[in-house]
């Protein structure tokens, strides 16, 4: 799952970073309008947390440009402003959810765990497949209600396959969605992420699609 | 003299000075037409009567007794028929002992009858005319002319001094004079009513544009329209460019306060963000004092931000005249919010249709933040379902929001309204909307009232100003 963040104030741009990141996410950030409006046009992201008050291009403008551009992904406006006049137009410009400053990262964490899963058609905050279930709530994912021990990029990838589960997903999709973009990526690593989740989960469930990439699915 | 009423009224003002040299004018041409006319009359009268006096002289002899007689009658018949009004007669006059004594009445007008008239004395000089005002026959005053006739050639060679008298009843003057005089003022009065309803009319027509600029004010306060429209007179037109200029500045300002808020929120609600995380992301949050000190210090920062900020909105809400918000897009647009952020919750927001005619007589922010923070009370209140209504009686308009929740005890009720006191500090939010609610309706006249819901739950009923 990748997130992106756009806030223009570096302390909390970087404590949203590390926050976010901790939750077990890829994260990549951007510091103004414009740039946020490129990376958002150009990645793909799971959710987008956006200030309004951005240099070079407000947030209402960066949001509606993505929408009309029929970019999809879940947003969450933070901002200071919390007049009602600002809620409805960042909802109507296309936001997801609304989140006014100061706030709780517990809350914050929350509401986009939220987001990402209604955009997955989840309604509930767990996830199950055959045995294998993932608690969105505390990143945690059991089988048979014993815990898997995971590391961050194995969570991450084993969270995008249950929120795309039955689906194939391709091994440049799963890159795209573990890594930040600075991220030196390998796509074989992938692989050894998969190889490192089958030993951990009951046997079946990540199948291999060849061509295509991998699906999690516990219909044998 | 109380002149209050000249100073409050420009009709009672444009009206007086009308009336008042309408007044003068018409008591100056009834005088002088009235003293014309006398004195046209009164040369008229005195014409005839030294005309009569003429003929007099004229046909004025003696006979062989040395008696005045005429030589031929006078023409005019009224000197022939009693009582007529006009007379003449002849009076000797004698010098005895250098004083004159009159012998009246010598030779008189048939019209004189029996009556003659007595003269003032005194002699006058030859051919000299004099003009008296004399009582005559049954006691009426005539007006009078004399004149002294001396004739030397005298049968008896004495000569004679007569006095030649010709009089006429002086209402043969007054009458026309006075049916001139009730026509004159009958006319005058005529005219006075015409130029005054004219005046009338005049100020009416001249005045209307200020009822036409009444009416738009009215509809500027209102809420109908924002500045003063409608065709104005050159004169008035200034004053309605630099009026709607102030309304325009008005309107600017308060939109200039909005933002000021707005920013000062930014730049004070982001460090607040950073110290929070700062303090609860660290690796010793919840254990260390400072930490703890930090989240409740800004908690209360928040609050009070929170508090000025809307105080401060509430107070920039100057009631800028000719603002009008229909209620519906606000409605609509609070709906889609809640339901987005709500959306875990999988609420039921009803709004049950209302005319789309309603608007509220006020500025679209201060009504969205009303029913935003009523919606938004309601839906975390909630089990499930929330319903709004609408209904406008043409000078209120009454929104009512229910909701399916616990509801509120009674005497809670006020409290909560109060300054940032909460019910339950389980649900997220600062305390501050029903407030903040409660303030501005208060600042547009109108007012927010909680009771039960028939869903179950709390019923807030805001009132406020509907406009037309």
């Amino acid at each position: 799952m990748r997130i992106l963040i756009v806030e223009d104030e570096p302390t909390l741009r970087a404590q949203l970073a590390e926050g976010i990141g901790a939750a077990g996410y890829a994260v990549d950030v951007a510091e103004n309008g414009t740039d946020a409006h490129y990376m958002g046009d150009t990645e793909p992201y799971d959710a987008v947390i956006l200030d309004l008050g951005l240099p070079q291009m407000d947030g209402i403008t960066v949001l509606r440009k993505w929408r009309t551009a029929g970019r999809s992904m879940p947003v969450l406006i933070l901002t200071a402003r919390d007049g009602w006049h600002e809620k409805v137009a960042g909802i109507d410009a296309g936001a997801d959810d609304y989140l006014t400053k100061p706030f709780h990262m517990e809350e914050l964490l929350a509401r986009l765990r939220a987001l990402i899963r209604r955009a997955g058609g989840h309604a509930s905050s767990e996830i199950v497949c055959g045995p294998l279930t993932l608690d969105t709530r505390n990143s945690r994912a059991t089988v048979a209600g014993q815990a898997l021990t995971l590391t961050s990029h194995e969570y991450r990838v084993l969270a995008y396959l249950m929120h795309h589960r039955d689906e194939v997903v391709s091994r440049s999709d799963l890159v795209e969605h573990i890594y930040a973009q600075d991220f030196d990526r390998d796509s074989n690593t992938v692989e050894v992420f998969i190889a490192r989740l089958r030993k951990k989960l009951p046997p079946g469930l990540i199948e291999t699609v060849r061509g295509l990439g991998y699906r999690l699915t516990a219909q044998q | 003299m109380n002149f209050s009423g000249l100073h409050g009224s420009l009709r009672i003002r444009l009206l007086a000075g009308t009336l008042f040299w309408i007044a003068m004018s018409i008591l100056v041409a009834g005088w002088g037409l009235g003293s014309l006319f006398r004195q046209h009359v009164a040369t008229q009268f005195h014409t005839e009567l030294t005309s009569h006096l003429d003929q007099l002289t004229a046909q004025f002899t003696l006979d062989e007794q040395g008696r005045p007689q005429l030589a031929l009658p006078l023409s005019d018949p009224r000197l022939s028929r009693p009582y007529s009004g006009c007379y003449w007669q002849i009076d000797l006059v004698s010098d005895i002992g250098g004083s004159d004594s009159v012998i009246a009445g010598q030779l008189r007008s048939r019209s004189l009858w029996d009556h003659v008239l007595v003269a003032p004395s005194g002699m006058l000089a030859d051919g000299e005319i004099h003009q008296h005002r004399i009582l005559g026959p049954e006691g009426k005053m005539l007006g009078m002319v004399e004149r002294s006739v001396r004739i030397d050639d005298t049968p008896d060679g004495k000569p004679r001094t007569f006095r030649l008298i010709a009089a006429a009843d002086e209402n043969f003057m007054l009458e026309p004079i006075a049916r001139f005089s009730g026509n004159l003022w009958l006319a005058l009065g005529l005219l006075a009513t015409g130029l005054i309803l004219a005046a009338l009319v005049q100020v009416f027509v001249g005045l209307a544009p200020l009822r036409t600029l009444r009416t738009a004010l009215g509809k500027v306060r209102s809420g109908e329209t924002q500045r003063l429209e409608g065709v104005f007179p050159g004169e008035v037109t200034p004053l309605i460019d630099e009026f709607n200029t102030v309304l325009a500045q008005n309107a600017e300002v308060v939109e200039r306060a909005r933002t000021h808020a707005g920013n000062l929120a930014h730049a004070l609600k982001t460090p607040l963000s950073v110290l929070a995380n700062a303090a609860t992301s660290g690796k010793d949050a919840d254990h260390s004092e400072l930490a703890r000190l930090v989240v409740d210090q800004v908690a209360i920062a928040q609050r009070q931000v929170d508090y000025h900020l809307a105080r401060a909105q509430v107070a920039a809400t100057s009631r800028v005249p000719g603002v009008k918000t229909p209620l519906q897009p606000v409605v609509e647009g609070l709906a889609r919010v809640m339901r987005r952020i709500h959306a875990e919750r999988q609420l039921e927001l009803i709004v049950h249709p209302f005319p789309e005619s309603l608007s509220f007589r006020g500025e679209a922010q201060d009504l969205q933040e009303m029913l935003g923070n009523l919606l938004d009370n309601a839906c975390k209140w909630a089990k499930r379902n929330i319903e709004l209504n609408a209904c406008s009686n043409g000078t209120t308009l009454t929104v009512t929001i229910d909701d399916d929740g616990s509801g509120l005890a009674v005497e809670k009720r006020d409290a909560v309204i109060l300054r940032g006191i909460r019910a339950d500090e389980q649900v997220a939010g600062s305390g501050l909307g029903l407030a903040i609610v409660d303030d501005l309706a208060r600042l547009y006249g109108g007012q927010l009232e909680l009771v039960d819901s028939p869903l179950g739950g709390l019923r807030v009923v805001l009132t406020l100003p509907a406009s037309q």
